[in-house]
């Protein structure tokens, strides 16, 4: 069978009921089921996670006071690498686990395109994390001394973009070809166009990263690293994504997840569907920074189209969050801890627009250290993380089919709202020091702050990890098809967890929230 | 008087697939050529700004042989689409036919680039002009191998009797992704064989 087939249980009737047994280590390395994919995605990246807010804060605690725990050397690549770990190896394959998981379910398809694709996309992005990982600790992040190390960071790095692009091209192909009958684009529900929207700007821009990686390897392999390959620009050539306006790509699909969290969780229709998609779609096209890179175009910074896309970034957030604070006057908000982490995900999302509106302000000089945008970029990924425990607290009743511990999801409020304000503020009051002579005492007070802040983000990815345990585990109360029993969209007409096949027949669909329809 | 059947209404086609996922993949690839070359153009404008040239010392790029690969690249979009025409047609032996001219056509453009690298006596360690023209060809070769590839296993599964006058997505997807193969030697021959 070609990669490219879909495999035959997985089109099958969707009335059988999910197997109850302890699959076996083939099935498990071998299944092409999305919904195993998914998690798979979502359990390691939640690790991964912990792991990297870990090392950022160790990274940002090295810089309080002479006696540092940790070299020079080390430290930057620990910065370095939480930095790149935290987009590549922690928000991107969530959202993309999510993605694979939920995308076939919102659209009424029985399996994610190119189900073989997606599992090899996904195996190859956590092989190549762990290669990543070893390597980096084994002094070959970049600027690293031993040449081998670097060559196999810069290799692995490369196999899990190739891995993430392969993931994204099987979601965004489920969305635009298997949505069923009557589900036009502008209906489907709001994660899927966002992972739509998300999705093309990741493929659009991934590829670029990739290139950047490509030539710093073939300059470190065959022209001893004395161009791209030099220790001392390896960083910098690839430090665009974690920089504005790179870094607002991988919030998108954290807006989707925060609309239909939203819509659930207060019983009522999205009344600006329009301008909510039209919100996405602007943030998306906001958002392409692959041409911004500092290593090859030293000024962007001044550049007019630069200063303008951070200018104008707050404008579509502001318009969606107008277009949800709507849901909130028309339906009743249930106090759920999802509805919580969307509102936590929302408010960091706006705080990271305006610190990059600050950012872009020249006459600011917020730019003459690094610190004020590693504050920006703490509150964007924070917020990231956000929605992404919010959609992980969401979904977690159909993903385990047991309901996950609320009490957990609202403490994971507290703590990735604190998480997120303390980690990523502290660090942008401390960016204003060149501006406010006072602050320099500060200083090492405010990282402290920030480097705790981090840590709560750890913590933060801990509990949604345990969040989602806990609904797998033995005596949770089980789920039913529509766990918060207001559900519109069609991944709540299925079993939680859905059957093989995920569907039976299913109606035609006329609206964006096809369950409060009479007909399905 | 004898009642004319119809054959049942076809059933729903889903739409093509393989054709989109093809498309984002062959859009994907575009980018990476996209920021190689973009990388490209702004060494080479800061190289020849500081008033020195931009290949160095001994290096040549002949136009010949790029040109020749562009025709024969020209040329294999049209076996492809001959391919792709000819099995929608149910034309099966024309279909193998063109494909097998796309592939060769492919393999051409290949020992035509090894040959120009050859020609060029450009060291990969003269500096930052070395590593950028041998990734972006090099790169390019590993692309145009992957669509050969994707060509020839749409073919054999042609061969296998998978693909019919209604039903030929895998074909026209192996066309999609050679197109966008030959879009990147487009881009490829114009910012470095031409203006260099």
């Amino acid at each position: 069978m070609a990669l490219t087939d879909t495999r035959p249980e997985t089109g099958t009737d969707a009335s059988a009921v999910a197997p109850s047994v302890v699959p076996s280590p083939l099935t498990i390395f071998g299944t092409g089921d999305h919904k195993a994919v998914g998690t798979f995605y979502v359990l390691a990246a939640l690790v991964f996670g912990i792991a990297g807010w870990v090392a950022a804060a160790l990274s940002l605690g090295h810089e309080v006071g002479s006696n540092s725990f940790l070299s020079g050397s080390t430290a930057m690549q620990l910065g370095q690498t939480s930095d790149l770990g935290l987009i590549l190896l922690v928000i991107v394959p969530l959202f993309l686990g999510l993605g694979t998981y939920i995308v076939p379910l919102q659209v009424g398809a029985s399996t994610v395109a190119f189900p073989r694709a997606a599992a090899a996309a996904m195996w190859t992005w956590l092989l190549s994390s762990g290669i990543f990982i070893v390597a980096s600790f084994i002094d070959g992040g970049f600027g690293g001394s031993r040449e081998k190390s670097v060559s196999l960071t810069l290799m692995a790095l490369g196999g899990l973009i190739v891995a993430l692009l392969l993931g994204t091209v099987c979601v965004l192909t489920t969305a635009v070809t298997l949505r069923t009958p009557g589900m036009t684009l502008d209906r489907v529900p709001m994660f899927t166009f966002s992972m739509l929207v998300g999705g093309a700007i990741w493929l659009l821009t991934l590829p670029v990263l990739l290139a950047n990686l490509l030539l710093i390897w073939v300059d470190h392999r065959y022209n001893g690293g004395t161009t791209f390959g030099a220790a001392a620009t390896q960083f910098e050539q690839v430090s665009w994504i974690t920089h504005e306006p790179q870094i607002y790509a991988f919030l998108i699909p954290g807006l989707g997840i925060v609309a239909d969290v939203i819509a659930t969780l207060t019983g009522a229709r999205l009344g600006q569907r329009n301008i909510l998609l039209f919100a996405i779609g602007a943030f998306g096209v906001l958002s392409v920074g692959a041409w911004a890179q500092p290593a090859v175009y030293p000024t962007f910074s001044d550049d007019l189209v630069w200063q303008a896309m951070g200018l104008l970034m707050p404008l579509p957030v502001l318009l969606f969050f107008g277009g949800v604070a709507k849901a909130f006057k028309d339906g009743k908000p249930s106090l759920k801890s999802p509805l919580g982490l969307a509102v936590v995900s929302l408010l960091l999302t706006l705080l990271a627009v305006f610190a990059g509106a600050l950012l872009v302000i020249t006459p600011l000089e917020l730019r003459t250290s690094n610190v004020f945008a590693t504050g920006q970029f703490v509150l964007a990924i924070a917020a990231a993380l956000a929605a992404a425990a919010a959609g992980i607290g969401y979904w977690g009743p159909k993903m385990t089919g047991g309901q996950s511990a609320d009490g957990l999801g609202k403490l994971n409020v507290l703590v990735l709202f604190g998480g997120g304000a303390l980690g990523g503020l502290s660090l942008c009051v401390v960016g204003f020091s060149n501006r406010f002579t006072g602050l320099d005492g500060a200083h090492d007070a405010l990282v402290i702050v920030s480097s705790i802040g981090c840590a709560l983000l750890a913590l933060g990815g801990a509990l949604a990890l345990l969040g989602l345990l806990s609904g797998a585990r033995k005596g949770a109360p089980e789920a039913a098809a529509d766990a918060w029993g207001t559900g519109q969209t069609l991944e709540w007409a299925c079993p939680s967890p859905p059957a093989t096949g995920n569907f039976g027949d299913l109606a035609i669909v006329r609206s964006p929230e096809p369950l409060l329809d009479e007909e399905v | 008087m004898t009642a004319h059947v119809l054959p049942p209404a076809p059933a729903v086609q889903r739409p093509r697939v393989l054709v989109v996922g093809a498309a984002f993949a062959a859009a994907a690839s575009f980018m990476v050529f996209i920021g190689l070359i973009g990388i490209y153009l702004a060494e080479r404008v800061d190289v020849v700004g500081s008033g020195t040239e931009w290949l160095p010392k001994g290096a040549t790029i002949p136009l010949q042989q790029p040109n020749t690969m562009f025709i024969t690249l020209i040329m294999s979009v049209f076996t492809m689409q001959w391919a792709v025409a000819a099995i929608a047609k149910n034309d099966r032996v024309n279909s193998y036919l063109a494909m097998g001219l796309t592939l060769m056509l492919g393999i051409a453009t290949i020992v035509m680039t090894t040959y120009l690298w050859y020609l060029m006596e450009l060291d990969i360690a003269s500096g930052i002009q070395g590593v950028l023209i041998y990734t972006i060809t090099g790169a390019h070769i590993v692309m145009l191998v992957l669509a050969m590839i994707f060509v020839a296993l749409m073919g054999l599964r042609a061969l296998g009797g998978q693909f019919t006058a209604r039903q030929h997505d895998g074909i026209t997807a192996a066309a999609v992704f050679w197109y966008a193969m030959v879009a990147v030697y487009a881009l490829i021959w114009i910012s470095i064989y031409v203006t260099k």
